[in-house]
């Protein structure tokens, strides 16, 4: 039993430098930018109004403690401001977390407002939420979390700052990969239960799918034998993630093609955020340590590795 | 050494949650089929995700202290449900269609908008839950919401009627075939500009 706990903590506390925190802080920082501009003249449209308070009083149902925006609006109703203004502010401030993200200024309150910021509008918006603010949520939790500020920071070089517990970068980015492993096995899991992903009829469902279907269905349908390939392909390299993405040999196929994936889901079916989300969250896991320079300063102590 | 071992806990902690709430909506999705397993795993999988349930307290009364605080943190965390997207198949997608009735006769349509691609994703997934929903109530809620915006851009509409349909997606032999996307008629919703509910009309 002991030789297990001794082995399990010698797993989780492995020795890292802090290349991945730096590519999972600028990844996230872009991510949350992205989101901020691209939802800039419809934020108010979406989390405002009956829509968002119906949302809320669900979530109320389960819990009363998550934040949401309903708490913000109502607290600055008390000094007579109107909603519109506060979920401006909002927006504001979580555009400002995720530019400061990417420079990695202040990144520690930044990670943390911009967890909270994008958090109370997830959950706000309930109804026009996806699976891309679900793995944000996940990437800023881990973020904000983890020992900030990374050696590329704006902290780091121009104001000194250095994270209070270095040794623990190995510890929340094995939580990082562990997750991601445990996300594509189960993804792939219940996509080999449907027969559709093994005759590529889901494949096609998905391309042809308002409002995924930016491609015509006439160039489509051209490469219909491609179809079932696809989906089989999907199937194996999901369900097969977490077997083949730690051993040396197989982990560089296994990103690449991962990433692909996400690239061809982004530009085939308009999902830019939620391809951009998964590749950063893939390549902070597993990608610092691919190149031989990384594997040896891997090896180093985390304290030397970022002194 | 003491404080490996609190985050050595509550790592454990964290994916057994991770890895309840996984199973739980991998059951679900066998339950709910279908899939490619056999009939008999759906009675299994029913009751396997009521047990997965209980023990992640999603069963308890809502304001038990105990669901609260494994939901805050589930919620919190971003860890509350499975990673089953676009699984086991792919579902069809809505369309909710606005016709807008203006005083003098005039007949308009309009579809839900906004102004980005990446907040159209967001209204697509608004209409699944518009949908997807078993509660009446709820549907003519989030459908009303959408015809307000609409209202507001177009004040001089006398009465809108909402039309939401499922959008029938072909095969890629029936599209070979010549066979397009279709439309089955779901529910319509009346509205006027007295605050009077919505008259629905489903199929």
């Amino acid at each position: 039993m002991q030789r297990v706990r001794t082995r399990l903590l010698e797993f989780l506390f492995a020795p890292s430098t802090d290349t991945w925190l730096a590519v999972l802080r600028v990844g996230l920082g872009l991510e949350v930018t992205f989101y901020c501009l691209s939802l800039r003249n419809d934020w108010t449209y979406l989390l405002s109004g009956t829509a968002r308070r119906l949302a809320e009083a669900l979530l109320s149902l389960e819990t009363h403690f998550v934040p949401r925006l309903g708490w913000l609006t109502s607290l600055a109703a008390q000094f007579g401001l109107p909603e519109e203004k506060v979920l401006f502010v909002a927006w504001f401030c979580l555009f400002a977390a995720g530019c400061a993200l990417l420079i990695g200024f202040a990144s520690r309150v930044s990670a943390i407002a911009a967890w909270l910021l994008h958090l109370c509008a997830a959950k706000s918006g309930g109804f026009v939420s996806y699976g891309v603010d679900n793995f944000m949520t996940i990437g800023l939790f881990y973020l904000m979390w983890s020992p900030l500020p990374d050696r590329f920071s704006f902290d780091w070089r121009l104001r000194g700052a250095r994270p209070k517990h270095p040794e623990l970068l190995g510890f929340w980015r094995r939580v990082l990969q562990l997750h991601l492993c445990v996300i594509y096995f189960f993804s792939g899991l219940t996509k080999c239960l449907g027969n559709g992903w093994w005759n590529g009829s889901s494949v096609w469902r998905a391309l042809i799918r308002p409002p995924f279907n930016i491609i015509d269905p006439e160039i489509l349908v051209r490469w219909n034998y491609v179809f079932p390939v696809a989906g089989i392909f999907v199937c194996l390299l999901e369900i097969t993630y977490p077997f083949f993405i730690w051993n040396s040999q197989t982990r560089k196929i296994w990103l690449v093609c991962i990433c692909a994936m996400h690239v061809g889901i982004g530009v085939t079916m308009g999902m830019h955020l939620f391809a951009l989300t998964m590749i950063v969250l893939n390549v902070a896991a597993f990608g610092p340590g691919l190149r031989r320079m990384e594997r040896c300063t891997a090896s180093l102590q985390p304290n030397r590795a970022v002194s | 050494m003491r404080e490996k071992n609190v985050y050595a806990a509550w790592f454990v902690l964290q994916f057994l949650l991770i890895l309840s709430f996984s199973c739980r909506d991998t059951f679900r999705v066998v339950a709910e089929g279908p899939t490619i397993l056999p009939r008999s795993f759906q009675n299994f999988s029913r009751e396997a995700q009521v047990v997965l349930s209980i023990a992640l307290a999603q069963k308890l009364p809502s304001g038990n202290p105990v669901r609260e605080a494994v939901s805050t943190y589930v919620h919190v965390a971003g860890i509350e449900t499975g990673y089953g997207y676009f699984a086991p198949n792919v579902p069809g997608s809505y369309v909710l269609v606005f016709e807008l009735h203006y005083s003098d006769g005039r007949i308009e349509y309009e579809l839900p908008s906004v102004s980005s691609a990446t907040a159209g994703l967001r209204i697509a997934g608004l209409l699944d839950s518009i949908g997807r929903t078993p509660y009446d109530a709820l549907r003519e809620i989030l459908v009303k919401t959408l015809a307000q915006s609409v209202w507001r851009n177009h004040p001089d509409v006398e009465s809108v009627r909402a039309t939401l349909s499922s959008v029938r997606l072909p095969t890629v032999q029936e599209f070979e075939n010549g066979k397009r996307e279709s439309y089955e008629f779901l529910y319509a919703y009346d509205f006027s500009l007295q605050d009077a509910p919505a008259k629905s009309n489903d199929q």
